[in-house]
């Protein structure tokens, strides 16, 4: 009886260790991000470094101005959002509602083959099939610009916006289907009015985490964004997205330089935004949960 | 009698894939009247319920035979489109089953998808909900969802619901059997009083409640039609001893 009951305490902190391994390894990763990041703002004020139109880090002497990354950024991600929400959705409705069983699960395991397609394969797609093809389409100087790198990370949102959203449909009671088509819904209004507003926490929370991906996302804006630090004029110009200058920049900074700090800090205010679309995606998925509707 | 007739069965057998669930059934419902359907779980009433207004069409592999006559015309003709059936055939289910949506726009749902405008959309919710006897309880509440109601409450609103369509025959299957037995009076005062208007046919494993609110008794057995007779014969000297014995509690 006693043994039982030691054994049971022991197994309760032995999980409750291994819950805690991953709240430390990730408090000091962010500790690392701080301690190295924030050391930039003596030498260039927070707002000049948020706002600062120049990003010329190697210059002397340097400026260190990160929005023209942070409009890169967000750019290149709302353009992917604009693409990959409505081909995700309407994959996730046709797959939940409306393909046959067959054809459902073909389709939902081409899907995941999408994202498993490793991010530097598809850069590679992007700089050797689509630039080419854009820069020969429309007459333009390179390629490689906003509109390549959207489409190729929205390829890449796409799967989790797909597969986390028809999760949600599946996920909406059967009886409410019934209540619509019994009051003479057809399928399409069925889909419209009842099972796409009940699944809408769980859709908001997919469409999150999928720009959360496309915002991080580092391989394919180093390869296909086109790498200008400047603010774009047309969606055809190249920019450089945040985590691309630093992946780019990074091995060839001095450390603990000015620069070196500079990229860290540009970590964190990647960290924040990234941080923000969670806690977003977050509260819709309980806002909506409290008035009842399916989720996940 | 016979213009009393508002569907009318004729040799219906019913699959789900290979599994005949109806054997030749052959019955007719009268206007308004209460018909109950009575059996043991899985001898096929809410099957036959869900043919009435094409509910099993949702349900792949299913397959019907025979023709139902509504109002003289086979629901299950080429040309007949279920979504008009529907529309004249509502139907309340076992577990209440409001939308996830505020109580107004749960009664508004239906009648919006007819295309026809309603002139008053206002006055069409509250006679529904009063209707159902549920007015004067949600009158001050009709923005909040519907899913903040009491068990018994979401189900006098479905029906209220299905009444929005001012539909000429309800189906109700099992409508009491997730309810407490104060709401389960509340729903059958609300039968005994819709009985004036509408057809009702409703399918119950409480024996009390087929005496107590129905006309007529259907007795199946095994996807067979036992004994169909008036409730009163059904519950005091039915013809067949299979239907005494379930009626009395002796198997089922």
């Amino acid at each position: 009886m006693m043994n039982r009951r030691i054994k049971e305490t022991l197994i309760k902190y032995l999980f409750f260790l291994f819950a805690l391994v991953s709240v430390i390894v990730l408090g000091l990763i962010v500790f690392s991000l701080f301690r190295e990041g924030l050391p930039i703002f003596q030498h260039t004020p927070v707002w000049d470094f948020l706002f600062g139109m120049e990003w010329y880090p190697t210059y002397d002497p340097p400026s260190f101005g990160i929005f023209p990354l942070i409009v890169g950024s967000v750019i290149v991600t709302l353009l992917a959002a604009v693409i990959a929400v409505p081909l995700g959705l309407l994959a996730a409705i046709y797959i939940s509602e409306i393909a046959p069983k067959a054809v459902k699960e073909i389709l939902k395991s081409v899907i995941e083959l999408l994202a498993g397609l490793p991010s530097v394969v598809l850069g590679f797609f992007g700089m050797v099939v689509v630039a080419p093809w854009l820069q020969d389409t429309f007459d333009l100087p390179t390629g490689l610009n906003i509109v390549n790198a959207s489409a190729i990370l929205a390829i890449m949102a796409i799967p989790t916006i797909s597969s986390i959203s028809e999760d949600a449909l599946y996920s909406v009671p059967r009886e409410f289907k019934e209540a619509s088509y019994a009051l003479g819904a057809t399928k399409f209004e069925t889909i419209a009015k009842v099972i796409v507003p009940a699944a809408l926490s769980g859709i908001s929370t997919a469409i999150m985490l999928g720009m959360a991906r496309a915002i991080g996302e580092t391989m394919v804006v180093l390869m296909v964004a086109g790498g200008a630090a400047a603010i774009p004029e047309s969606l055809f110009d190249s920019v450089r997205p945040m985590p691309a200058s630093i992946a780019a920049e990074m091995g060839e900074t001095p450390y603990r330089s000015p620069h070196y700090h500079a990229l860290f800090a540009t970590g964190m205010v990647l960290f924040f935004m990234t941080l923000a679309f969670n806690l977003i995606a977050d509260y819709v998925s309980h806002k909506f949960k409290q008035t009842g509707s399916a989720t996940l | 009698m016979d213009s009393n007739i508002i569907i009318d069965l004729k040799n219906v057998n019913f699959y789900y894939g290979q599994t005949r669930a109806l054997s030749n059934i052959s019955m007719t419902f009268r206007k308004n009247k209460v018909t109950a359907l009575i059996g043991p779980s899985g001898c096929g009433k809410s099957t036959l319920l869900r043919l009435l207004n094409r509910m099993n069409d949702l349900i792949d592999g299913t397959r019907v035979e025979g023709e139902i006559l509504y109002e003289d015309q086979n629901i299950y003709a080429p040309d007949v489109d279920p979504v008009e059936i529907r529309r004249k055939i509502g139907m309340v289910f076992q577990k209440p089953n409001p939308f996830p949506k505020t109580i107004y726009n749960n009664i508004s749902y239906g009648p919006k998808l007819t295309g026809v405008p309603v002139d008053d959309m206002n006055a069409l919710v509250e006679q529904s909900l009063k209707q159902a006897v549920l007015w004067d309880e949600v009158k001050d509440i009709l923005n909040q969802s519907a899913m903040n109601l009491s068990g018994g409450q979401q189900q006098r609103l479905c029906i209220a619901r299905a009444l929005a369509m001012k539909p000429d025959i309800l189906l109700m299957d099992e409508p009491t059997s997730a309810l407490d037995p104060i709401s389960t009076a509340k729903i059958e005062e609300l039968i005994e009083e819709l009985k004036k208007d509408y057809t009702i046919i409703i399918v119950t494993h409480n024996m009390q409640q087929a005496a107590r609110i129905s006309d007529e008794t259907a007795f199946f057995y095994l996807g067979n039609l036992v004994e169909y007779n008036k409730t009163e014969k059904i519950f005091t000297k039915p013809d067949v001893k299979q239907t005494e014995d379930y009626i009395t509690g002796r198997f089922g």
